[in-house]
C-alpha cells in the first residue's frame, strides 16, 4: 500500500502532465483544474490502499473517466440550457484560421533571443492546438500511448477498448498531426 | 513504463519527437496554475480515509522502531496494559469456576460419606456377598408373591 508520502510524490510529478492532458480535451482551464482535482481526490478516497505499483494506471483510467463525465454534464446542461447566440459563439471559435503564416524553425537564429523564444512559443501552441483538434478518442491514445508512454494493452485497458482500436486511433492521430503540422510548416 | 518503440518505426520516432514538444508545454505554466495543483492534491490527500492514515502510521512505528520518544514508550505500555485486561480477567474467570467446582465435588462426596456412615446398614454390609444375596431374593419374593 503507497504510504501518503508516496501517494504525494506521485501525484506532484503527474500532476503537470494531467492538466495539460485535461486541458488538451476540455480547452478550458478552469474546467482542466477541477478534473485534476476531482480525479486525484478520487484516487485517495477510493483508491489510496492499492499498491503504488497500480496507482499510475488508476490514476489515468480516473482522470480519463472523469474526463468523459465532464463532457457528458456539459452534453446535458447545453441539451436543457441551449441558446441561439452561444451555439453561434462556439460556431465562430471553432471557425479560427489556424493557418497563421509561421516560419519553419530551420529559418529562425540559432541565439537564445526573444524573437526565438516567442517563436520557440508559438510551434508549442501550433502543436498543441494540432493536438486538440484531434478527435476525442484518437486524442486519447495518442496521449496515453506516446505522451505517458503505456504500452499497447494499457492504454486499451485504460480507455476500454481493444488493442486494435488503439492502434488504429494511434495511426489516424499520427497521420492527423503530420498532415495538419505540415501543413503550417511546422516539423516536430 | 518505457515503451517498446521500434527504432525503425518512423511514425514512432515522430510521436516520441512530438510529445518532447508536448513536455516542455506542460513545464511552461503559470505560477497560479501550478499553486493551484498544489492546493488540489493537498486537498485530495487530505481526502484519505482515515484508517488508512493509521495503518501507516502503525506501519511507520514499527519501521522507525527506536526513534520513540519516552511519552510515545509510556503510551505504549500503558496501551498494552489495558489491552492485557480481558485476558487477564479471563484467566481469574477460569480460576474461580474450577475452585467452585471442586468444593461442588468435595460437598457431594462428604454428603455421600456422612450419609453411609450415619445409616443403620453398617458400610462393610455393601462389600458383603452374601448381603448381596439376600437382597435380591428380598426383591425376588415380593413379586412372587403379586
Amino acid at each position: 500500500m503507497a504510504s501518503d508520502q508516496e501517494l504525494s510524490d506521485f501525484l506532484k510529478s503527474t500532476e503537470k502532465k494531467a492538466f495539460k492532458r485535461a486541458f488538451y480535451h476540455v480547452r478550458d482551464e478552469e474546467a482542466a483544474l477541477d478534473i485534476v482535482q476531482d480525479s486525484m481526490i478520487k484516487l485517495c478516497t477510493n483508491y489510496a490502499n492499492k499498491p503504488l505499483s497500480e496507482i499510475p494506471l488508476l490514476f489515468q483510467r480516473i482522470l480519463s473517466n472523469t474526463v468523459l463525465d465532464w463532457f457528458r454534464r456539459r452534453k446535458t446542461r447545453n441539451a436543457l440550457f441551449s441558446n441561439p447566440n452561444d451555439f453561434d459563439r462556439e460556431q465562430n471559435q471553432e471557425n479560427v484560421d489556424l493557418t497563421e503564416a509561421f516560419g519553419n524553425e530551420a529559418d529562425l537564429p540559432s541565439i537564445q533571443s526573444a524573437e526565438h523564444w516567442l517563436g520557440r512559443m508559438q510551434t508549442l501552441e501550433q502543436i498543441e492546438k494540432a493536438v486538440m483538434d484531434l478527435p476525442l478518442r484518437q486524442r486519447e491514445a495518442f496521449l496515453l500511448r506516446y505522451w505517458e508512454e503505456l504500452d499497447v494493452a494499457e492504454t486499451a485497458a485504460v480507455m476500454g477498448c481493444s488493442e486494435g482500436s488503439v492502434k488504429t486511433h494511434c495511426s489516424r492521430a499520427i497521420l492527423a498531426l503530420n498532415k495538419s503540422l505540415s501543413d503550417q510548416g511546422l516539423k516536430p | 513504463m518505457k515503451l517498446p518503440f521500434d527504432p525503425t518505426t518512423d511514425a514512432n520516432l515522430w510521436a516520441q519527437a512530438l510529445t518532447k514538444h508536448l513536455d516542455a508545454a506542460s513545464q511552461n505554466m503559470g505560477h497560479d496554475i501550478r499553486e493551484r495543483l498544489r492546493v488540489a492534491r493537498l486537498n485530495a490527500l487530505a481526502t484519505r480515509p482515515e484508517p488508512v492514515k493509521l495503518l501507516n502510521y502503525r506501519t511507520a512505528l514499527q519501521t522507525s522502531g527506536s526513534s520513540q520518544t519516552g511519552q510515545d514508550e509510556g503510551l505504549n505500555l500503558w496501551r498494552f496494559l489495558v489491552s492485557a485486561l480481558p485476558v487477564v480477567g479471563l484467566v481469574l474467570g477460569l480460576v474461580l469456576v474450577q475452585v467452585i467446582q471442586q468444593e461442588w465435588v468435595e460437598s457431594d462426596l462428604a454428603s455421600i460419606d456422612s450419609a453411609l456412615l450415619l445409616d443403620d446398614l453398617p458400610p462393610d454390609a455393601y462389600t458383603d456377598p452374601g448381603f448381596l444375596q439376600f437382597l435380591k431374593v428380598q426383591l425376588v419374593q415380593p413379586s412372587r408373591h403379586d
